[in-house]
């Protein structure tokens, strides 16, 4: 992941990226019996021997290298629904399937640290490394064709995805608005108020959902 | 049985190898087809002229495997190992169309009974249905693991049943393409070869679909339930490879891979003739008129066998269930059909017109009523059979859902291994699931941890596994050479025991305990003549109950202590610390399939039996589940998903808890595994299966505890439920605190669980009543007024009802108020210690009277507050708010009471002295709420007649008293004095 993008003008490099994934919720299934932990975060348990509780991925990790417990793979990490993700990217040129917004960092850390809880877990794996090329050479393709727009768009874009392109569409932009603006400069109140309506239209997509 | 030698001729040459033939009779028995996958040719041979050269079809590339003549004869259908489907004209013989391909070959080919729609199946994954007219595909229909090799259509339209390689027959519904039905590993599994192909078959009036049975038997299945409905079972020693209906449906020819033909009888389920060959047959087929059997072996050699059926009995072509008329009126019947029917005299322009315009007249009806030779008395029992068959389709389309239902209910039994329901149920282990053969089992499945065994040649190897790894001991796996049926887990040890099997293998008890001091500490038991048939564990015992209905206790180290004799056969034991629970059976079921059971309870150490009764059951269910609540409450879970735990209330009562059927999703069962007060404990099993297995590791999921109300017209099931379960602990808490007080042990705890849960009954109650001032059932909200354990919860209501503007409910409120004070003082007046603390509750009531009854929590804080300037208040005030409850009256010792007095005079003070505080805090709110002003007014009043009436009654209300007649309350106090009984003990 880190060699897909120049952390030096990153605005995160991919463990930053990852360590802001720590935060989503998965599921495990603990082994021990543990009071609730009361977190600034929220509060997590009461912990019981095989009664699936949430808990933050950073907390998952942390008891399962503790071994004591079983983290349960999220539900769009099956081979079944992945092949179908997979057809989906390739079928379709223009648009991306949805998955996770931090799809990238959690299967990561559930390769990393809980390879014997992912059932087919090589099938997974390869599965989930090929949505990501597809997905990241469609990002890549789609930037060729960039041009002098003031925003864009696109939907289902996963963190990491975003974390490649941002430093790259955020001087783009730039240099389109600077380029554009001195031939413009009667239309500027027509462009610019264009540019708010679009940008009303599509409100920026919080980081984390 | 005379053995008659048949001849065969050859048909196919083919290789030297064994290779699936097929042949086919067409509908007038002029023609007769076969085909051999080691060959690609099709041959069409002329039965009356056996020597003349048949007319050979080769269009494939490859071996034919499978053939289907059309119900009108005029479209034959062959299936290859080239991967493609053909269709020709029949009986010319020329090529029509490639109507589809595979990827892989083809197995099998059927006909619908109109000829518009074609199955194959094969190899490849999916059956396709395929519109014969276009050839379009309508259907792919997946679901099996492995090859499809059987196909058929039920001559009714409404099913088509395949089967595959590994024996898994499928039903499915044609009009939706779902599965109905799946029978997995009922017919033997043929592995790679494929000269043998299982093969299943309808009987002609559709009600039975035949199936080879896993013990050389043909099984055969309902039609609309798929249940086992009887089988044929006879000298074939080796499984059956081919079956074929005679037209008429009374008899049966099967063939087996020991190279035999059995005729039998379907009705008396006897073989009535058998033939024996040099080679296996692979195919077989009816002549369509008259007494005869075409066989063709692996080989590719092929015969005719006449006269097959005795003269003596019917013929196989007589009396054919038909739903076929003379007259055109049978289409009538078959309305659904109609469809079908246009479809087919479409499919007709794929034959020449001749025969076109005979299929046209040919009315809906099954492939082999087409009999040429028509008897004249004939019609008039057609007519009759229609109408018997017709009625007979709806009706079982009425009971099909029921059925559905029934069969349901069927796999839920696998779970007791009880496959019948109106027997009497047979004994098991709560929480064990039946032995799956190569597949590990639960042979305990608790909330401490489980116990596992795999059954290998001569031994088992048994795995003890806590959930909790942490904490639970280490178990090493174990290799049991008894091979142990029955397993009981608890922290200390566990228990196994065997059935007897046989002379050799006799019943017997082990129990293992997890950690000793001493070495070889486990032991055993052997029963001779007698058999267990279930075992319970608890904290220090060890109890079996065998066959001769004996109760045998032991201590965990090994001694026999108790052996008792049990009214009935037992059904399952449970044991939970010093009790033990037993279920028998008083009598055989009744006839509504209702198992008599009787449940008791004994407590080992004590030896008393503290309770017995009968254990209910909902109608037509069994037990499944029985054992105790993390609480030690005992409780069962039938099959038809009802929770039941037992309580005291009512002199021993069972409450139904839970009902999976209201909370079921579909397509769900719940195996439960244990509960606690307001949660049960279960393991979600996707249907059909209704237990779990072992690998992947099962997940507990909870689920509420829920009363099955009635849907009441307050719209308020939840809370009313929260009520009741409320209500429902709250007693079990009260009843344990009463044992414990009788025992002299510290109840503290105990009270303040019963204290939170008054605090929650009180907020529940609250809601409750402000939803029925909503609904305006009044009535009922001031029943729920006197429910209320707190004055200032009344209050609070009060204040709502006049929020809502409703006067008249407001003074109820207060009449039920002022009732409580009167009688709390009358209780004032027996006992001072008791009066000076309620006083003083009272006058935190009172000061935080503004409050709403939802912030509750909040009451004592000010009694805290007020008192703890002097002493540590808040453990003291529970301590003797408990000891009240408790037991009033009771003695105690001298120096407990005299630190009591003289606590709860200090508390008092202390109360006396915050109260003027009070009082000027709550004259501030008094002016900012206009709500209250009224009824405490008039409550003032009230209780000023109160005092007038009687001076022993007076400080009824405590801050009236405090803020104005401090002195003389005390006097009054002092005056009270003598009458206590305790005061006079301590003062000595």
């Amino acid at each position: 992941m880190a060699g897909q993008s120049d952390p030096h003008i990153s605005l995160f490099s991919a463990e930053e990226v990852e360590f802001m994934a720590e935060d989503e919720l998965i599921e495990i299934v603990p082994n021990m019996r543990m009071d609730p932990l009361n977190f600034i975060c929220g509060d997590f348990g009461p912990f019981l021997p095989q009664i699936a509780t949430q808990v933050p991925m950073w907390l998952a990790v942390a008891l399962k290298k503790r071994g004591k417990c079983a983290i349960r793979p999220p539900l769009w990490m099956s081979v079944e629904n992945l092949t179908k993700v997979l057809e989906g990217e390739r079928d379709s040129q223009g648009a991306f399937q949805a998955l996770p917004f931090h799809y990238v960092e959690i299967s990561r850390l559930l390769f990393d640290h809980a390879r014997d809880d992912i059932p087919d877990m090589y099938m997974v794996r390869s599965l989930i490394e090929d949505i990501r090329d597809v997905r990241v050479h469609k990002v890549e393709t789609s930037l060729e064709k960039f041009s002098g727009t003031s925003a864009v768009k696109i939907p289902n874009l996963s963190a990491m995805e975003v974390n490649i392109i941002r430093p790259f569409v955020g001087r783009a932009l730039q240099a389109f608005y600077k380029h554009d603006n001195p031939e413009k400069i009667p239309d500027v109140d027509r462009a610019s108020s264009g540019q708010t309506r679009v940008a009303n239209n599509e409100p920026r997509r919080p980081l984390r959902r | 049985m005379k053995i008659k030698s048949l001849k065969l001729r050859e048909a196919h040459k083919g290789s030297a190898n064994a290779s699936f033939c097929s042949i086919l009779w067409d509908l007038n028995a002029h023609h007769l087809v076969t085909a051999s996958s080691s060959e690609p040719s099709i041959s069409i041979h002329d039965p009356l002229l056996p020597s003349n050269p048949p007319r050979v079809l080769r269009h494939h590339r490859d071996g034919v495997t499978a053939l289907a003549l059309s119900p009108n004869s005029t479209c034959l259908s062959s299936g290859s190992i080239d991967h493609s489907v053909k269709l020709y004209k029949f009986p010319g013989g020329e090529f029509e169309t490639n109507i589809t391909r595979f990827t892989l070959p083809i197995r099998a080919l059927a006909f619908n009974k109109s000829g518009s729609m074609l199955a194959a199946a094969g190899d490849d994954e999916g059956i396709k249905l395929i519109n014969t007219i276009d050839g379009s595909i309508a259907r792919v229909l997946k679901g099996h693991r492995g090859p499809v090799t059987g196909l058929a259509f039920d001559p009714n339209g409404e099913y088509l049943a395949s089967i595959d390689s590994i024996g898994t027959v499928i039903y499915w519904e044609l009009q939706s393409g779902r599965t109905l039905y799946t029978l997995k590993g009922v017919a033997p599994d043929t592995g790679s070869d494929t000269s043998i192909l299982n093969v299943l078959s309808w009987s002609p009036d559709g009600e039975t679909l035949a199936v080879p049975g896993l013990k050389n038997d043909i099984v055969m299945y309902d039609r609309d339930t798929a249940e086992k409905l009887f089988t044929l079972r006879g000298d074939h020693t080796q499984p059956i490879c081919f079956m074929s209906w005679s037209p008429n449906g009374k008899y049966m020819a099967t063939s087996s891979l020991d190279k035999q033909i059995l005729i039998w009888d379907v009705n008396r389920k006897q073989d009535i003739d058998r033939q024996k060959f040099d080679n296996r047959i692979c195919c077989m087929a009816w002549k369509p008129i008259g007494n005869a059997l075409a066989v063709i072996d692996v080989m590719g050699k092929y015969g005719v066998w006449e006269s097959v059926v005795p003269s003596s009995m019917k013929s196989p072509t007589e009396d054919i269930p038909s739903s076929r008329s003379k007259n055109s009126n049978g289409l009538l019947f078959f309305d659904e059909e109609d469809e079908e029917d246009q479809e087919l005299s479409m499919s007709g322009s794929l034959s020449d017109l001749g025969e076109d315009s005979h299929g046209e007249s040919e009315p809906p009806s099954r492939k082999r009523l087409r009999k040429q030779s028509v008897i004249d008395d004939d019609q008039h029992e057609d007519v009759y059979n229609e109408l018997n068959l017709c009625t007979k389709t709806e009706y079982r389309k009425k009971v099909h859902r029921i059925n559905k239902e029934s069969s349901d209910k069927e796999r839920d039994g696998s779970r007791s291994m009880m496959t019948f329901r109106p027997k009497m149920q047979e004994a098991f282990q709560p929480g064990s699931t039946p032995p799956q053969p190569g597949k590990r089992n639960f042979l305990c499945y608790n909330m401490l941890g489980s116990i596992t065994t795999i059954k290998h040649d001569e031994y088992s190897h048994i795995e003890i596994d806590f959930h909790d790894t942490s904490t639970g001991p280490r178990v090493p796996p174990m290799t049991d050479y008894y091979g142990f049926t029955m397993a009981s887990l608890n922290e200390n040890g566990s228990v196994f025991a065997n059935p007897c099997k046989g002379e050799k293998n006799m019943s017997t008890l082990m129990y293992r305990p997890f950690s000793s001091w001493a070495n070889n500490s486990e032991w055993y038991m052997r029963f001779e003549g007698e058999e267990v048939k279930a075992v319970a564990l608890g904290g220090t015992w060890v109890a079996a109950v065998t066959s001769l209905n004996f109760l045998r206790i032991y201590t965990d180290g090994g001694l026999q202590k108790h052996i008792l004799s049990l009214n009935g056969p037992v059904v399952t034991a449970a044991g939970f610390k010093d009790e033990l629970a037993i279920v028998t059976h008083i009598s055989d079921c009744l006839p509504s399939n209702e198992q008599m059971l009787e449940f008791r309870i004994f407590n080992i150490s004590k030896g008393t039996q503290p309770f017995k009764g009968h254990l209910p059951l909902t109608p037509g269910s069994y037990l499944t589940w029985f054992g105790f609540t993390e609480e030690g409450q005992l409780s069962s879970y039938d099959s038809k998903g009802v929770l039941r735990v037992f309580t005291s209330q009512y002199g021993g009562n069972w409450l139904p808890l839970f009902s999976a059927s209201k909370e079921r999703k579909s397509g769900e069962n719940y195996w439960v595994v244990g509960l606690n007060a307001s949660k049960l404990f279960c393991i979600v099993c996707k249907n059909p299966d209704s237990f779990p297995q072992v690998l992947p590791k099962p997940v507990l999921t909870l689920l509420n505890l829920s009363f099955p109300l009635a849907s009441s017209d307050l719209g308020e099931e939840a809370l009313e439920n929260e009520f009741m379960l409320n209500n429902l602990h709250l007693s079990q808490i009260q009843k344990r605190i009463e044992v414990m007080a009788d025992e002299g042990l510290d109840t503290t705890p105990l009270d303040d669980e019963a204290f939170d849960i008054e605090a929650a009954q009180d907020r529940c109650i609250f809601r409750l009543i402000a939803s029925c001032c909503n609904g305006d059932k009044l009535v009922r909200a001031t029943e729920l007024v006197k429910l209320l354990s707190v004055e200032k919860s009344v209050r609070g209501a009060i204040q709502l009802a006049t929020a809502l503007k409703l006067p008249i409910l407001a003074e109820r409120f207060n009449n039920i108020l002022e009732e409580r004070l009167q009688s709390k003082t009358e209780v004032l007046k027996t006992s001072l210690p008791r009066s000076k603390h309620d006083r003083n509750v009272k006058a935190d009531v009172a000061a935080s009277m503004a409050l709403t009854a939802t912030e509750r929590s909040e009451i004592l804080e000010p009694t805290f507050s007020s008192s703890s300037a002097k002493l540590s208040a808040p453990l003291l005030i529970k301590k003797v708010k408990s000891s009240d409850r408790v037991k009033f009256g009771k003695p105690k010792t001298d120096g407990d009471q005299t630190a009591c007095l003289e606590d709860s005079r200090e508390v008092n003070d202390a109360g006396k002295n915050a109260g003027p505080s009070q009082v000027k805090n709550l004259q501030t709110q008094r002016p900012s709420n206009p709500f209250l002003k009224l009824p405490n007014n008039q409550e003032e009043k009230k209780v000023e007649e109160v005092m007038s009436e009687s001076q022993s009654q007076g400080p009824s209300n405590p801050f009236f008293k405090s803020s104005n007649k401090v002195g003389e309350a005390t006097g009054i106090q002092q005056s009270h004095r003598p009458s206590n009984p305790f005061l006079k003990s301590t003062a000595k």
